[in-house]
């Protein structure tokens, strides 16, 4: 999953707020405030295929009122076949129900996957090439209809058409039947022809082989086992989305048919969303959300220090403001030592990675030379991290929380954040690589970013590296990092958890076949082929056996190639009006958990 | 002696015919001569040049004023902060030290006096050198619009009021990231070029009004006696133009300077409160930047900047206007 997305900074005063964190769990607003980064924090591996509706609301919530969400950021899209950032997709659960969903679990505080529209987490062929899942009774859309098995067959397959509707999670074009051959609902044949790199087998229109429906059952085929559909499937991609309402494709965002306890009343993208009560949606059927509050108003690309001094002093509607951004560090100390009840807290499934680019920097002492010099505690708290907080020493790639993590140092002794300018420069110079140049991006307008990267090129002097930082701006930073022929050999940015296991990690950014990509996928340009072998392997196992295999690819890979620096685990830390109740931290997304959320008496 | 002279000296009392006394000698005082002691007696003017001299010298010595304190540029980093970013010594959780006076930087740990004192360079650096192109880009263009008639006076108007109708924050903004991508990957080039860019945008919408007030002083010069006498005589225009107009001309353009370094000083600190100024150097904006969000839990980190810009700017606008009230003949005291 992404890292939250922001529109271009409209003002230098949005450009002030911090780089986008996804972020973890934990953490109640309730009594039990952490204080603490919690070591072992959860990422939503826990199941339960028997949950049933309706969710409890909790004895202390005040019906009706409006809660008012503020960000610094602003959601790309909306549409639900387009959401993949972590913002996006908490928002949309209040809006599209899935097949199936997370609720937070107040007894382990994590996240579990439970069923959302389907009466259980799907049921799997003996081959492990077909799933079906079973749409519940009494489903309707916000005009009254009732939902269909067709219709979220007809959402699976518009998820194909990432030339109409780019930027969605694709894990459907790897793992369904005809994935790579099927091109969505939209395309004609003509249209066909004109796509990239066309092959005469592709076709495209509502005849698509991999989905069937029989009354209330959806069937997937598949082309090859993917063990972790059933949490794919809590992703908005699998709402349901009727055909006949869906007829100018690229504008459904500006209204997606609700299913959930909440609809779109009024959007205007990169600024406000107002959402008001759907009528139609019965909470027996829901064992997830609750429908308290009488409207929900999200402002977009607002001033973060501003609105996180309005909620800290918590007056008037600031009471039941909510903010999903890290709270920057000035606030924090004061939220944390003043006003702890209004602070979430916890981990999240996201790791910040240097990349390192292997077709420039291949002497694998080099690389493990960055890991010594990488000065993370300046670095991190000169970009306004707060460590142990918003930054965690990070050892394994995989976060914790993740199935099947294997905890391991690499280089030996190193646990996330030591900088031994000795061992890397001894590093450098066995390799005769004393004075290499190391090439990684900034963002000038972004004072944090330049002070990020002032302590960077100490920390790296300091090794013996030769840092070459190449400035850029928030506007050209994204473009920059993912351009192939960027005259970078470092790219930093991060991946968070589609779902907790390394399924959704390693074949998603270190896949050999993704070097070279437009958008750069793997941004590594990590391409060995023992390494690809063994993901093909783990790909073909049982679930019981992948999720640890991963764990044990992480550390080989690791040690074996050093594709990445561990630059820390994210973690989160949000702020809240005093009279908001049930905000605790969506663990596989470092969110508010909004469905549970409600306006305390 | 040029014809503002003879007006200066008929307004002083001293030549009033036959009140001389025989024992008092008369003597001739250049108008710059009485402009000067007109300032020296004014106290305020006097206090400001103090006050302006002491940030120049801090400007100017200002890595010998770090050693004196004992304290280095953007040294520090984490050791200098607690667990919540802010710093383990000085205000604003701990009392005053010498070891910080002007307290250390939340997330960077960096020295906030040097940064200080390094962002009085930057600003009277940036100021200065602005002020001499624009007011040299405004003198010579003033002249020649004001001496030539005809077709180099109208295109030379049209280019003013051209220049005067854009806006300046725009520019601004549009070639700040110009630069950075131009000189994305040589961080020397790139401040340098940050420093050249600021400053030519800076002088490029600096001149104009400079540039118009001396072409309207140059119109009603050109036509007195000592021009035309000038021109009969066969003197050159070069001559003409430098040692015979403007001379007469020092006086707006010494209350341009005075007045247009003070600007300049808030232009550049409000560029980079908007975060298209300089990036690779200290100044006073950027400290305020980043200082603003942190004015609730620490003050002084906003307050000493602010302190900074107030001062000098205050200092300069004081004593612009005493030279002006000083060079004008037709103030009197």
């Amino acid at each position: 999953m992404r890292l939250k997305k922001t529109v271009v900074a409209a003002s230098a005063v949005a450009a002030l707020a911090l780089v986008a964190a996804c972020g973890g769990g934990g953490g109640g607003s309730a009594g039990n405030t952490q204080q603490s980064y919690k070591g072992g924090g959860g990422a939503g591996a826990g199941k339960n295929a028997t949950a049933q509706g309706p969710a409890a609301v909790p004895s202390d919530a005040a019906s009706g009122g409006t809660m008012d969400v503020v960000t610094w950021a602003a959601p790309g899209t909306l549409d639900p076949t387009r959401t993949y950032y972590t913002d996006s997709g908490e928002i949309m659960n209040l809006v599209t129900r899935a097949l199936t969903q997370y609720v937070y679990d107040p007894k382990s505080d994590d996240m579990v996957l439970e069923p959302d529209m389907a009466t259980d987490l799907g049921q799997v062929s003996k081959d492990g090439l077909t799933w079906t899942f079973t749409l519940k009774d009494g489903l309707k859309y916000e005009d009254g209809s009732p939902v269909k098995a067709e219709d979220v067959a007809y959402a699976i397959k518009r998820s194909f058409a990432i030339d109409t509707l780019p930027d969605g999670p694709t894990y459907q074009l790897t793992f369904f039947k005809d994935g790579d051959l099927y091109k969505g609902p939209f395309a004609s044949a003509a249209q066909l022809k004109k796509m990239k790199g066309y092959k005469s087998d592709w076709y495209s229109g509502d005849d698509y082989k991999g989905v069937e429906t029989d009354g209330n059952k959806i069937t997937i085929h598949l082309a090859k086992p993917f063990p972790d559909l059933d949490y794919y499937a809590s992703f908005p991609v699998f709402t349901a989305i009727p055909q006949s309402k869906d007829t100018d494709p690229t504008s459904y965002e500006q209204h997606p048919l609700a299913t959930g306890p909440y609809k779109f009343a009024d959007y205007k993208p990169g600024a406000e969303l107002k959402l008001v009560k759907n009528d139609q949606w019965d909470p027996n059927t829901d064992p997830g959300r609750i429908q308290s509050v009488d409207g929900w108003d999200f402002k977009f690309s607002q001033n973060q220090a501003k609105d996180e001094n309005a909620i800290l002093g918590d007056k008037g509607n600031a009471q039941t403001t909510v903010s999903y951004d890290n709270a920057l560090a000035q606030n924090y100390k004061r939220a944390s030592t003043q006003a702890p009840d209004q602070l979430t807290q916890g981990t999240s499934p996201c790791t910040y990675f240097w990349y390192i680019d292997m077709k420039k920097i291949t002497d694998k002492r080099v690389r493990e030379a960055l890991s010594w010099a990488y000065p993370y505690q300046d670095a991190w708290k000169a970009s306004g991290y707060i460590i142990g907080v918003t930054r965690q020493p990070g050892t394994s790639l995989l976060p914790p929380g993740t199935a099947g993590r294997v905890e391991y140092q690499y280089p030996e002794g190193q646990d996330g954040q030591t900088t031994d300018p000795a061992k890397s420069k001894a590093l450098l110079k066995e390799a005769g690589a004393l004075g290499f140049k190391i090439k990684f991006s900034y963002k000038t307008d972004v004072p944090e970013s330049v002070s990020g990267k002032d302590a960077i090129v100490k920390g790296l002097k300091a090794g013996g590296f030769d840092p070459q930082p190449v400035a850029s701006t928030s506007a050209k930073e994204r473009e920059l990092q993912s351009d192939n022929n960027a005259p970078l050999n470092i790219r930093s940015s991060g991946w968070c958890s589609d779902w907790p296991t390394g399924g959704s990690w390693f074949p998603a950014i270190f896949d050999g076949a993704l070097v070279g990509q437009a958008g750069m996928p793997n941004k590594s340009n990590f391409k060995e082929a023992d390494a690809d072998k063994k993901q093909s392997e783990i790909l073909h196992m049982t679930p019981d056996k992948s999720a640890a295999a991963w764990g044990e690819f992480d550390k080989w890979m690791q040690t074996t190639y050093m594709p990445v620096v561990n630059v820390g685990y994210a973690g989160v830390a949000m702020l809240h009006g005093s009279k908001v109740g049930g905000m605790y931290n969506d663990s596989t997304k470092g969110m508010p958990t909004f469905s549970t959320m409600y306006i305390k008496k | 002696m040029t014809v503002s002279d003879a007006m200066l000296e008929a307004s002083t009392p001293d030549l009033t015919p036959g009140g001389a006394e025989p024992d008092k000698e008369i003597a001739g005082r250049s108008p710059m001569r009485i402009a000067f002691d007109r300032l020296k007696s004014d106290k305020i003017a006097i206090a400001c040049t103090v006050i302006v001299l002491v940030f120049v010298v801090i400007a100017i010595f200002a890595p010998l004023l770090c050693d004196l304190f004992g304290v280095k540029l953007r040294d520090g980093g984490s050791k200098n902060l607690d667990q919540f970013n802010y710093p383990v010594i000085g205000p604003p959780d701990h009392p005053f030290t010498w070891k910080a006076p002007l307290g250390i930087q939340p997330n960077t740990g960096y020295d906030l006096l040097a940064e200080w004192l390094y962002g009085a360079r930057t600003s009277l650096e940036v100021a200065s050198i602005t002020t001499v192109v624009a007011t040299v880009l405004g003198v010579t263009i003033g002249l020649l619009a004001g001496f030539s008639r005809g077709w180099l006076d109208r295109v030379i108007t049209f280019i003013t009021d051209f220049f005067l109708s854009l806006p300046f924050i725009m520019v601004a903004l549009a070639v700040s990231p110009m630069i950075v991508q131009r000189y994305a990957q040589n961080q020397t080039k790139l401040d340098r070029a940050q420093f050249i860019s600021l400053i030519l945008i800076l002088s490029c919408f600096g001149w104009m009004t400079l540039a118009r007030l001396i072409r309207g002083e140059v119109i009603s010069l050109r036509e007195r006696e000592f021009i035309q006498a000038a021109r009969v005589i066969g003197a050159p225009t070069r001559r003409i133009l430098f040692k015979e107009l403007l001379p007469n001309l020092v006086a707006p353009i010494v209350v341009a300077v005075s007045l247009g370094l003070p600007a300049y000083i808030t232009a550049e600190a409000g560029l980079a409160y908007l975060g298209i100024g300089l990036t690779g150097r200290p100044s006073w904006g950027q400290t305020i930047n980043k200082a603003v969000d942190w004015f609730n839990s620490y003050p002084l980190y906003l307050y000493a900047p602010v302190v900074g810009i107030l001062l000098l700017v205050v200092a300069l606008n004081l004593l612009g206007d005493a030279i002006r009230d000083a060079v004008d003949p037709k103030t009197r005291r």
